[in-house]
């Protein structure tokens, strides 16, 4: 991009290097003097009391050296949504009931992971079964057995938004269709599985190294839930192995581990097994979508009902953002005269599900993204053409959400149009070929405080050196998606350094400045950046005020930083070195370090994000008549994330999300028996291998943010939406079998057609 | 479950390992490649108390080829040398697409195809096409060595004839008569590299214009690689048009009996089994009109 140095470069990645070489260290890694190992005893059953645990037998095997369950442990439920303590259900072991197949029950910490596993199988569990619920009918029946006291009918929290008179609407419509979607369990599938090291000091005070995506709310969480303040505990991220939504709560290993290092005063570490991960981890909403939609005969949206029940699972977890994030994404590309959303956040025996990529997008849109499609081909519009009709304009309002400022919504489907010959291919007549759209808009991190910080969003801290570097503490966290990159390029550009400048720690809640709400919502690169360059110009100021006295410059001179200098715009003569600049300030201080913090909170933005991304994406399929089986031949990808900040980076997030929606469009799905996740193992577990990645093209229409940090915004994220519509829509040209129950199975197909016959 | 506990031993010879394998006991199991045994090991499926490792007896990775006995595949033979070699890619290029149908590259460059065959899983990849081309299993055990012909060799899901202290050492093919040709399909709902829910070999051999010989074994289609011997009965001493070979994969998956399981249900099974049968045989046809 014109005007910058770094950002918008060719940048590689800070973090390439050590992870290509494995000097990488994960949280696994770490080993420290006398470690023990932790693991957990699960539930084998779905709902149940708990009447006796006895652990004697366990303690007594040679080795082990400390058990505890739900009895020892201090009775505070978390959870992520702390404004409303209603919401935290969770206990770090079970108290007197399990709720799901894997529910932990105990933890031991043994001399070694063979010993621990050993001792589980010695700890004997006195279950009283209680009759169960695994999906959303049986849960919302009458009289449905209720998994947590003080919920009507197991829904745990509804959502609503309302504006104009859809009734209205859909009366005056010309043409009206209602459809109902459903949608599966899927993986993050991190390829780092959970872990965490606990040490406790002589003084009591916990340090953890954890995977995680927010280590500051593993702290205060952790900090509550062992009765200590929050200043006792200090969390430490590691290089993570990706995330994906599946690492942003405190979880039972982390409690476990920090608990037992204070009770045996000896290391303590937690690693999960894939099998823990798949069988019993966090996961994808299912979600059953009813959606009502009008349009004019002409394809004018008019009005739209929508109501989704999510089946979340034995607790919240981040069910409640997911069901408040899945009402606006149903209606945040287009324009929609009225619109009345009702989301029900609904208890079954199962693993929980939470938040993930997309954050209820994936399913939402693979709704209403579906229906768009249906309603085209039923008013005999391309759908394309339907979309640019409807689709959201800078300046567009969305009621309740908030003004969206920069949008290059038309122009991404102009272009994924142009780059695919979509008019072309979409005539085509030749049988089991199909070409189909699907598109989104994402958020730029969440402003609801559903966690209720009492700090900044994001803050950052820079350190300048009479050396000419600078040192950049955030608790911003790199999970893989590569912010610590981006945010050196974002400091480098704003000081006019090189990367090789820039130290950078982060996240280290001891160290780094509170706070920051962590990795999700595509949050980091618009609110750290905005905080990095916040401290980045208080620097300046300083350095600016030095340069300009040293050279007794005019008050109308404007200064840069630029090239490791500070100076005169335009008389690179008047200024001296980054260094030299440093010194002078520290000198007009009397030694005193430059320091400045700087921070982001989103303000005057409404309660749902800052910035909105957009985008759009063409499939191009061939179906076996045969055997159903899809080939994916090409996909088409134009989005609008503002300005690029690293298009390595951009251009892997969306190799990412294309491989995500992949696997969620065709394969990948969480298989239920009676509460049991039968398929644990990557074996059984259908994700795509890089050997079934289609070949793809991708563009990215820069616009300008004027909230983002250099006018950036989301990348990635939302992306991994548009490929399951995009694809059902492609197959359904193809065979002409409409999926709306995902993943769209090769067997799915085969029954479509004969169904259809 | 208890952890894994079990004593390694690396006999240098075959006699060595048999004897172990007969000291050892019903505790004993045989390690070649090690890829399907050490997740078995590792999962609790089975708890050995003794793992005896093949690969340091010499020679038993052997593939050799000669006209008279055909082709012999060593006990320890990797996946990827049968892939890569010159008398199997020019003879049996049928074995070629088996081996790389079978999981991925690294499990290819440490799996066997005797492992494969031993493993006794109904989706053997390799197994299919080995029985419709008449291999047999050498089997060596204290009273010295016999012959188990492939077809009779799985009783059931993880299950072979194999008496108690017997093992395989080699699989025999015979020599391709001329105007022959085998083919192997498989197929999975990932699509490209993935364990068969599904697979079909097919071996043929043509006089004239007529097939005079067929034979078409269907893998992941029931408890043990399955013979559909009367959509055989169809080709035998016809023409094989291409609607005749439609309709012996249709017959063929009649005779299938497919189970539902995580990986594919019985429906889709029945259904793709008879394109896989119809487009094994169209591999078939093609190269023995070449040959």
């Amino acid at each position: 991009m014109a005007g910058f140095d770094i950002v918008g470069k060719d940048i590689p990645r800070t973090d390439a290097r050590a992870k290509a070489t494995g000097a990488a260290v994960y949280t696994d890694d770490i080993k420290l003097q006398g470690m023990l190992h932790g693991r957990l005893l699960r539930s084998p059953v779905a709902h149940a009391l708990i009447k006796h645990i006895d652990i004697r037998r366990a303690e007594a095997l040679p080795g082990v050296k400390c058990v505890v369950t739900g009895k020892d442990i201090p009775k505070v439920r978390y959870g992520n949504w702390r404004l409303f303590p209603d919401l935290q259900d969770e206990y770090a072991l079970a108290v007197d009931k399990v709720r799901f197949i894997g529910d932990e029950v105990a933890a031991v910490a043994a001399v070694d992971r063979d010993t621990a596993r050993e001792a589980l199988d010695l700890i004997r569990v006195d279950y009283e079964e209680l009759p169960t619920v695994f999906d959303l009918a049986s849960a919302l029946r009458k009289g449905a057995p209720r998994i947590h006291d003080g919920t009507q009918g197991n829904i745990s929290l509804d959502r609503k938004i309302r504006y104009g008179n859809v009734d209205k609407g859909l009366k005056e419509a010309d043409y009206v269709r209602k459809d109902t979607f459903t949608v599966q369990a899927v993986s993050h599938a991190y390829l780092e599985p959970c872990s965490s090291v606990a040490q406790c000091d002589i003084d009591g005070r916990i340090t953890l190294w954890t995977s995680t995506q927010v280590p500051y709310i593993v702290q205060c969480l952790l900090a509550s839930t062992l009765g200590l303040r929050e200043n006792d505990i200090r969390v430490i991220k590691p290089t993570v192995g990706g995330g994906f939504g599946g690492k942003m709560e405190l979880r039972p290993w982390d409690f476990c581990a920090a608990f037992m290092a204070r009770r045996t005063g000896r290391p303590v570490k937690f690693t999960l097994t894939r099998r823990e991960e798949l069988a019993t981890g966090r996961r994808r909403h299912p979600m059953e979508i009813t959606s009502t939609v009008g349009f004019r005969k002409d394809g004018t949206l008019v009005a739209k009902d929508l109501k989704i029940l999510l089946d979340g699972g034995a607790y919240n977890a981040m069910g409640p953002t997911a069901t408040f994030l899945c009402g606006n994404f149903g209606a945040m590309l287009y324009r929609y005269p009225s619109y009345r959303f009702l989301g029900q956040h609904v208890y079954t025996n199962k693993p929980p599900a939470s938040a993930m990529r997309g954050f209820g997008a994936p399913q939402s849109l693979f709704a209403s993204e579906s229906q768009m499609n249906m309603a085209a081909e039923e008013l005999g519009i391309d759908p394309i053409d339907i979309r640019l009709k409807n689709a959201q304009m800078p300046g567009d309002r969305i009621p309740d959400v908030a003004t969206i400022s920069s949008c290059g919504f038309r122009e991404c489907m102009e272009k994924v149009s142009e780059m695919s010959a979509w008019k072309k291919k979409r005539k085509s007549r030749r049988k089991g070929y199909g070409v189909g759209v699907g598109c989104y808009s994402f958020i730029s991190g969440g402003v609801f405080n559903w966690f209720n910080t009492q700090y900044p969003f994001s803050a950052a801290e820079v350190r300048a050196f009479d050396d000419g570097t600078v040192h950049l503490l955030t608790m911003a966290s790199d999970i893989g998606q590569g912010s610590d990159t981006v945010l050196k390029q974002i400091l480098a550009e704003e000081l006019g350094l090189a990367m090789e400048d820039i130290r950078l720690t982060a996240a280290d809640t001891a160290m780094t400045p509170q706070g920051d709400l962590g990795t999700w919502g595509s949050r980091v690169t618009l609110m750290a950046g905005n905080a990095v360059i916040d401290a980045a110009r208080q620097i300046k100021d300083q350095l600016f005020g030095a340069v300009s006295a040293r050279f007794d410059l005019n008050v109308i001179y404007d200064l840069e930083c630029r090239d490791g200098r500070v100076q005169a715009r335009g008389k690179p003569d008047r200024g001296m070195s980054f260094g030299e600049a440093v010194a002078l300030v520290q000198k007009a201080n009397r030694g005193e370090a430059l320091v400045a913090r700087g921070s982001y909170t989103p303000r005057r933005k409404g309660l749902v994000t800052p910035a909105f991304s957009f985008g759009a994406q063409v499939s191009e399929v061939e179906v076996d008549p045969e055997t159903g089986l899809v080939d994916v031949k090409k996909m088409w990808t134009a989005h609008d994330c503002g300005t690029v900040i690293n298009q390595k980076s951009v251009e892997g997030q969306l190799e990412g999300s294309l491989h995500m929606g992949l696997g969620y469009a065709l394969c990948e799905e969480l298989v239920m028996d009676q509460g049991t996740t039968i398929n644990d193992t990557f074996l059984d577990y259908k994700m795509p291998t890089a050997q079934d990645m289609p070949p793809g093209e991708s563009v990215c229409i820069e616009t300008y943010e004027p909230e983002g940090p250099m006018g950036a915004k989301e990348a990635g994220e939302g992306m991994v939406s548009p490929t399951a519509p995009a694809i059902a829509d492609a197959v359904h040209m193809a065979t002409g079998f409409r999926c709306k129950d995902l993943p769209i199975t090769p067997e799915k197909i085969l029954k479509g057609k004969v169904d259809s016959r | 479950m208890s952890v894994a506990r079990y004593r390694y031993f690396a006999p240098t010879s075959l006699d060595e390992a048999i004897s172990l394998l007969q000291a050892q006991g019903k505790g004993a199991v045989l390690l070649a490649g090690g890829t399907d045994l050490l997740l078995r090991i590792r999962a609790g499926f089975i708890q050995p108390t003794a793992v005896i490792g093949l690969k340091r007896i010499a020679g038993l990775n052997r593939i050799a080829w000669d006209t008279k006995r055909g082709l012999t595949i060593g006990a320890t033979a990797l996946l990827s040398e049968v892939a890569e070699h010159p008398a199997i890619k020019r003879r049996y290029p049928a074995l070629v697409d088996a081996a790389l149908a079978t999981a991925n590259v690294q499990v290819r460059n440490m799996g066997t195809v005797v492992g494969n065959l031993c493993n006794a899983s109904p989706c053997a990849d390799n197994v299919p096409t080995l029985v419709a081309m008449g291999a047999e299993a050498v089997v060596m055990g204290s009273d010295g060595e016999k012959r188990i012909p492939l077809g009779t060799f799985h009783t059931g899901p993880g299950k072979t004839a194999l008496e108690p202290g017997t093992l395989v050492t080699a699989i025999q093919v015979p020599p391709p008569p001329g105007g022959s040709g085998a083919a192997y399909r498989n197929i999975s709902a990932r699509s490209r590299v993935d364990m068969s829910a599904a697979g079909a070999g097919a071996y043929v051999e043509m006089n004239g214009g007529t097939c005079s010989d067929v034979r078409i074994v269907m893998g992941s289609v029931g408890p043990t690689p399955l013979r559909a011997r009367r959509a055989e009965s169809m080709l035998k001493g016809v023409k094989p048009t291409a609607a005749l070979i439609e309709k012996t994969g249709q017959a063929a998956a009649k005779e299938s009996k497919p189970i539902s399981d995580v990986r594919a249900s019985a429906y889709w099974r029945k259904q793709v089994v008879a394109a896989l049968v119809s487009r094994a045989l169209t591999g078939a046809f093609q190269q023995a009109r070449k040959g």
